[in-house]
């Protein structure tokens, strides 16, 4: 399992290519950026909206593979500045989502409503990534969405402890027992 | 610097330069060998290797600060944060294109010996005559079996796994126990035996990854993390670092240099022989002479042929080798990025252990026997299966139950890539360009590069046939790709300084001798007459070989 089928994976699942992965992306222009700010009550809007997405169950979740922390820098420095603006303009966006459909904010909202609320930006995220033309910006919860993934699969927890790790195989064997409810490999 | 004359002197020290360096000095030789990059050494400055992909803060992606500092090595993969730092700054070190190349270099110690993909292939009798039989670019000096005995040579030292085939298309080398073909493609292989009528063929892909130790030259053998690109602690794969180098210095007779770029050979046109290089220290930019009775070119393709550019220019304008109206032309690559791959139903009980760093191989079928396209040459394909990752559930998008999901292992899956010929082209050319200077005040490089017709006829045949391939052995849902090849994408630079019979067409003669300057060698990739399919740098090591062999006999015949 390597970095490509994760990317790939994340793909299938999010409805559009890993923005800032470039799987095979080639001569695009480089963006200046802008550096997003990430305060704490962001970080901690963003840690919830993950935990939602991967949250705790026998095994730790995105809140404890600190997602925001990373979504924080892979926004800031391998997003184009395009993208940047989609996943900060996306943030509000989220909380209006919220109170509009629990008339709550976000951070109010009871697991249950919440779980709801982002099934339901999936569908319509995935639905805007089909319909929208080059030129519309990149839906926001895609973003949130793809770096949740990608954050958590990539963090020592998802990778050791959801999945399995081992960074010494010592052999090889091309047809190694497996059985439901056996974890994939981290890479 | 006191000592400043040498028996011989090493341009590079990749995998050709660490080859020539090993030859020489076991042969008793006191060579200087150049590098004009940094110090890497082996195992301790491998900083990347134990480090897992949540020891990278980006995950191992490039950020846009990268993409702006790297704008070539961006065009495709090799721009991450592993293998940051292993390749060639392009601030320092610019090139123009006339037409888009993309150029991949690795300019510090080892060069891309530790960068390199691994696999290794011998050519097949029909690589070597072909631009005879056909009249295409010159006949190259040699055959296959002049090449033969070297190739043996090269393989038992740099340690090559590999199973025997008895092919034609892809001799037999001294092989160590291939790696083995995983459960799904044993069964691939078995159908693509019995659909093309025992004319098409999948086995494991030759790589220079160790299966049995080499306890001689301190080399452990592969530990399946597949993370060679960062340098292997285990020295598992061949590089300069874990095999050449070690053999050199261990005889005594090997001075390392690095930090100097070479800027010219320095040529007595009295005497018809080279005398030694001058070079730039990249540090205090000071000029160095060095002396030596003979002189191996292993800078890599390109550079080898620049350092003749720069040289003996009051003879010949254009450069030392430049009497053929050959030098810097005829460069070729080997195209790639396109195939066809798909979904394996079955096999649900079974998974991989292990991360074994090569994948399959598929020789050329297309022009050889009795088979004829609308194009010379051909191609052969590089792939492998594999479990994917996450089962897709629309009603699991979020929470419990899609993590749940993407956990478990996916679907298996098969794809090869094709790897096609380039033909050499007297209008593919690179010159200096005069009006750009790199760091140094140097001039650059320019490349003024193109696929041709036949490449671009070979390209429809290597992605059908893949598709083809793929629904004949039963995979589902196969897909026909192509990301987008442009020329340089391959990493196998060759040509511009080609070997061949004829001083009026060629660079180099049959022993890699510079026509113009016998005591000059060219062995890496500027050398090559045509191209072949295969994946060249094990025809390097054999020619390097072979030449270093050549010239200490001619040394002792004092004809140098």
């Amino acid at each position: 399992m390597d970095r490509r089928e994760l990317l790939k994976m994340i793909a299938v699942v999010t409805g559009g290519a890993v923005v800032g992965g470039e799987l095979f992306l080639t001569g695009c222009k480089s963006g200046a950026g802008i550096v997003a700010e990430f305060n704490a009550d962001t970080l901690a809007f963003l840690d919830e909206v993950a935990e939602t997405i991967i949250p705790a169950t026998a095994t730790p979740g995105a809140k404890a593979a600190k997602v925001a922390e990373f979504m924080k820098l892979f926004v800031n420095d391998c997003y184009e500045e395009k993208d940047q603006k989609a996943f900060l303009d996306g943030i509000p966006k989220l909380n209006e989502a919220s109170k509009k459909a629990n008339k709550k904010d976000f951070m109010e909202a009871s697991p249950e409503d919440r779980k709801a609320l982002l099934i339901s930006l999936d569908k319509e995220s995935k639905a805007y990534m089909q319909a929208k033309t080059a030129a519309d910006p990149t839906h926001y919860f895609m973003l949130m969405k793809q770096l949740t993934l990608l954050g958590f699969f990539t963090s020592k927890t998802g990778a050791t402890e959801t999945l399995r790790h081992i960074q010494v195989p010592g052999h090889y064997d091309g047809a190694y027992p497996y059985k439901k409810g056996d974890k994939a490999w981290s890479e | 610097m006191a000592n400043n004359t040498f028996d011989a002197i090493v341009v590079g020290s990749g995998i050709s330069g660490g080859w020539a360096a090993k030859e020489l000095t076991e042969k008793g030789l006191k060579v200087l060998m150049l590098e004009r990059g940094r110090m890497l050494e082996h195992v301790k400055d491998y900083v990347n290797t134990t480090k897992d992909v949540w020891d990278f803060p980006h995950r191992d992606a490039a950020t846009q600060q990268m993409k702006k500092d790297y704008p070539v090595l961006r065009r495709d993969y090799p721009l991450n944060e592993s293998t940051f730092g292993m390749w060639a700054n392009e601030k320092d070190c610019p090139y123009t294109e006339t037409k888009r190349f993309d150029w991949y270099r690795g300019y510090h110690l080892g060069g891309r010996s530790l960068l390199w993909g691994r696999q290794s292939y011998r050519w097949n009798k029909w690589d070597f005559e072909a631009n005879a039989k056909e009249g295409i670019g010159v006949d190259w000096p040699i055959r296959y079996d002049d090449l033969a005995p070297w190739y043996s040579y090269a393989e038992k030292f740099a340690g090559i796994q590999g199973t025997k085939e008895g092919l034609d298309v892809l001799p037999d080398g001294e092989f160590l126990p291939g790696m083995e073909m995983n459960v799904v493609e044993k069964d691939l292989a078995a159908k693509l035996k019995t659909q093309f009528g025992g004319k098409r063929h999948m086995f494991i892909g030759r790589s220079a990854n160790i299966t049995q130790p080499k306890p001689e030259q301190g080399r452990v053998n592969c530990q399946y993390r597949n993370r060679c690109w960062r340098g292997c602690p285990f020295g598992a794969y061949f590089s300069t670092q874990s095999a050449t180098l070690p053999a050199a210095n261990a005889t005594g007779n090997l001075t390392l240099e690095t930090d100097k770029i070479v800027t010219k050979v320095l040529y007595d046109k009295d005497k018809k022989r080279a005398t030694g290089v001058e070079v730039i220290d990249t540090h205090d930019n000071k000029t160095y002479t060095f002396n030596a009775k003979i002189i191996f070119l292993c800078a890599s393709a390109f550079n080898s042929t620049w350092i003749l550019m720069n040289s003996a220019t009051d003879i010949w304008p254009e450069g030392l080798g430049s009497a053929s109206g050959e030098l810097g032309h005829n460069i070729m690559d080997h195209h790639l990025k396109n195939g066809a791959g798909g979904t394996v139903e079955g096999f649900e009980d079974k998974y991989l252990y292990g991360r074994r760093p090569t994948g399959i191989y598929i020789p050329r079928f297309r022009n050889i026997y009795d088979d004829k396209r609308d194009y010379l040459r051909g191609f052969g394909y590089q792939g492998g299966a594999g479990r994917g990752r996450g089962v897709d559930i629309a009603e699991f998008s979020i929470g419990a139950e899609l993590k749940e999901s993407l956990s478990e292992p996916g679907k298996w899956h098969f794809s090869i890539m094709g790897f096609g010929e380039i033909l050499p082209d007297h209008s593919n050319k690179m010159t200096l360009n005069k009006n750009v200077k790199d760091k140094w005040g140097l001039p650059v490089l320019d490349f003024d590069v193109e696929m041709k017709q036949n490449e671009l006829n070979m390209r429809k045949d290597m992605m059908n046939d893949a598709a083809e391939m793929c629904n004949a052995i039963g995979v589902k849902d196969v897909n026909t790709f192509d990301y987008g090849y442009n020329v340089g994408m391959g990493i196998h630079e060759m040509g511009t300084a080609r070997m061949g019979r004829d001083p009026k067409t060629s660079v180099l003669n049959g022993n890699n001798q510079v026509w113009d300057a016998p005591n000059v060698f060219v062995t890496d990739g500027a050398c090559m007459t045509s191209a072949s399919c295969v994946n060249p740098s094990l025809t390097y090591m054999a020619l390097t070989a072979r030449a270093a062999d050549f010239a200490v006999s001619e040394l002792k015949k004092q004809n140098l």
